[in-house]
């Protein structure tokens, strides 16, 4: 491509202006969490790795995983593997068995699909995520007939 | 690159992500949500990594949810770089860095921990 425009703009402007609706969406989504766990999964290599080559690092790593900002990010964590995770079958599903499919009033409808699946998977984890953050971080128990432990 | 290396990648990415779903789904329920990272400590992990079944999950995991993610960023960046000899640049360094932290992963995965640091 022969182009005097530089190609971060040229892209940039077309992830933001595109209009494609629910197709266009779910592709900014599947980027965004894909490169979102990549890059918790270098950190989540590289820390579970102090535990052979220097295990009194580790005692920190997980001291900065119970902390309230890091527990939320967890929770992110768990949407975005989970928001993959759909999106990634509708998309191999469609491409590898059933490309007929990719038309698309089809996908707009299997886009909202999968959004609903994931947000049904996630929002268990989600509040049982929160209520043992609020617990261990904030001395909050929202489930005081469960006990702690 | 090859067509052929692309067109087999195609595949590979689809294939492998199918297999993630409950690869990875299972693991990130399990130690985040179900037992949690306050439950989590040197022992647990420890005592985990004893176990030769969870080291083999623990690799299949390594494996195919790192290429699978390295891959990814690779074709992203190709939407932002498109002349031939940037985007080869890219792929030499995310192969790098790519064999680097795996290598460095399964270090770990093979060493294990030391038998002291299992305290119960």
């Amino acid at each position: 491509m022969a182009s005097s425009a530089s190609p971060l703009k040229t892209t940039a402007t077309g992830y933001a202006t595109y209009q494609g609706r629910e197709g266009h969406y779910a592709f900014l989504l599947h980027r965004l969490t894909g490169l979102g766990v990549l890059l918790f999964l270098i950190i989540h290599i590289l820390d579970t790795s102090t535990v052979y080559f220097y295990p009194e690092l580790y005692e920190h790593a997980i001291a900065l995983y119970r902390s309230t900002p890091f527990m939320l990010g967890e929770i992110g964590l768990v949407f975005a593997v989970i928001y993959h995770g759909v999106n990634g079958l509708r998309i191999a599903v469609t491409d590898l068995w059933m490309p007929k499919r990719w038309a698309i009033q089809t996908q707009r409808n299997a886009v909202r699909i999968t959004l609903a699946i994931s947000v049904l998977l996630w929002a268990p984890a989600a509040l049982w995520m929160t209520y043992n953050m609020l617990l261990h971080n904030h001395g909050i128990n929202l489930l005081p007939f469960i006990g702690t432990h | 690159m090859k067509p052929r290396f692309e067109a087999i990648a195609w595949r590979a990415m689809r294939y492998s992500g199918i297999l993630l779903i409950p690869l990875a789904w299972f693991h990130v329920y399990l130690q985040d949500v179900i037992v949690g990272v306050h439950a989590i400590d040197i022992n647990y992990v420890a005592v985990r990594l004893a176990n030769t079944g969870w080291v083999v999950y623990n690799f299949l995991l390594l494996a195919f949810a790192f290429a699978h993610g390295m891959y990814g960023l690779r074709q992203v960046s190709f939407d932002f770089v498109r002349s031939e000899r940037g985007r080869r640049n890219v792929s030499i360094l995310l192969l790098v860095l790519w064999l680097v932290i795996s290598l460095i992963g399964a270090i770990a995965l093979i060493g294990g921990a030391r038998p002291e640091l299992i305290t119960h």
